[in-house]
């Protein structure tokens, strides 16, 4: 499948991020912002439908919501 | 709309049990019309007739093959435009041997990879003709299920996850993936049917791949 | 972006997954399989008599279990967990070859097998068949005994047997 390029600018903080997660999960950065893609895709996916996404306490089992269309 | 043409053939080959002998197939990037044709057409009616006849045998109904009411084409609509989703499928004699989808956003259970990024298996199945849990003659092709074991592990390792991939294991297939892929078995998952969870770990999914390439 | 996957290694897999079935997830769930396999459920004894038979089928034939595999057409790992192990359920087909082989109803070992229920006009094949098979206890050459035990079991087994 043919790729294509892209410029990305982004700031000292957002850089700083970026690649403390790729330390951390000891993935590229193309590879864990293609990830990235990949899931926001998937939660927009869910929102449209109507779904909500929620965050989970292990041990309450309470909910949080993260997202508000 | 569903693609009639797959992103990208790898060839590869088969074992035709009936004359014991390799013969050219091709791995498809993507499922795509022609294997749903194939599905409908042709896995759907041959299942039923094993059916019938496991049926007639009396064999009980629990111990019919998993897998009778997965509906791919219902499956490749809902993931057709999804990045996190992959699908592939084999296809020899022009006709679709196998089948399976894979899913990127989903992470590693095992003790020392925990969080880790790796493929997951959604969805594996040989056509019926494939199979040996079905009554009738035994299975045509053989191999089917390792290439597309194969085909993850690359996809992992392209990703860049190293080769590690996971799957639920229906009942009957437990000792090939335990045995012949020499998974790690995670046990039987309560979240999921209670089906048995297999991964592989980086290592391992190397060694699959490698063993026996070249000699 | 292709992979890498040669003819060898084909060749390879395919002789490693020969016998072997492949299948993962579910997209429908069926609630009749919410748990694995079924041979917890199944009487143990009616399979031991059933690995008994074997055994003692085989070894009257002079076959070792790679031999009568090989005749059978049939995998020999499942010839070895049909004589050894009690929980072990076989498939529809390998009693089918067996019983073709041995030329005994392929009906009657599926009911000791525990794939179908016996009928209950006449399972008191199973219980004859359970009975003899209790009889014979060790793995060397067939004695005198065991061949009557044989001898038995092959006539309670055969398509043509009239029950009591």
């Amino acid at each position: 499948m043919s790729k294509k390029t892209m410029t990305l600018n982004l700031t000292e903080a957002e850089m700083a991020v970026l690649e403390e997660l790729c330390d951390k999960k000891d993935l590229s950065k193309t590879v864990l912002l293609r990830q990235a893609l990949r899931l926001y895709q998937r939660v927009e996916e869910r929102l449209e439908k109507g779904d909500k996404l929620f965050f989970e306490d292990e041990a309450s089992k309470e909910k949080a919501e993260i997202m508000i269309l | 709309m569903i693609a009639t043409t797959p992103s990208d053939v790898t060839p590869v080959w088969l074992t035709k049990r009936s004359i014991k002998e390799t013969v050219d197939a091709e791995l498809w990037h993507g499922i795509v019309d022609k294997n749903l044709a194939d599905w409908e057409a042709e896995w759907i009616p041959d299942l039923q007739r094993r059916l019938k006849l496991l049926n007639l045998q009396k064999v009980e109904r629990r111990f019919w093959p998993q897998s009778r009411y997965w509906d791919w084409r219902d499956k490749l609509r809902e993931i057709e435009r999804r990045l996190a989703n992959l699908s592939f499928a084999i296809v020899a004699e022009d006709m679709t041997q196998a089948m399976m989808t894979i899913d990127l956003t989903k992470r590693a259970r095992m003790p020392g990879h925990e969080g880790q990024h790796l493929v997951y298996i959604d969805f594996l199945e040989a056509a019926p003709w494939n199979r040996n849990d079905l009554a009738e003659e035994p299975a045509k092709f053989g191999g089917c299920g390792s290439i597309l074991i194969n085909a993850a592990i690359q996809q992992s390792i392209l990703e860049g996850f190293k080769g590690r991939i996971g799957l639920h294991s229906l009942p009957q297939a437990n000792s090939f993936y335990a045995n012949a892929c020499e998974m790690t078995d995670l046990g039987q998952d309560a979240t999921y049917e209670n089906l048995r969870y297999f991964e592989l770990d980086p290592d391992s999914a190397r060694s699959f791949i490698e063993k026996g390439k070249g000699e | 972006m292709t992979f890498d996957i040669s003819k060898t290694w084909c060749r390879n897999a395919g002789a490693r997954e020969d016998g072997l079935d492949i299948g993962a997830g579910v997209i429908a769930a069926d609630p009749m399989f919410t748990h694995e396999g079924g041979a917890d459920e199944s009487p143990e004894a009616s399979r031991l008599a059933l690995g008994r038979f074997i055994n003692l089928m085989r070894r009257d034939q002079g076959l070792s279990i790679e031999a009568l595999a090989d005749k059978a057409d049939i995998e020999i790992g499942e010839l070895l967990s049909l004589e050894n192990n009690a929980a072990h359920l076989p498939d529809v087909r390998t009693l089918y070859q067996l019983s073709e082989v041995f030329g005994v109803s392929q009906e009657k070992l599926m009911g000791l097998s525990g794939l179908t229920h016996a009928n209950d006009d006449d399972d008191d094949y199973v219980e004859e068949a359970v009975r003899y098979a209790a009889k014979s206890a060790s793995v060397e050459v067939l004695t005198e005994d065991e061949h009557e035990i044989l001898n038995g079991l092959i006539s309670v087994l055969s398509e043509n047997a009239k029950h009591k």
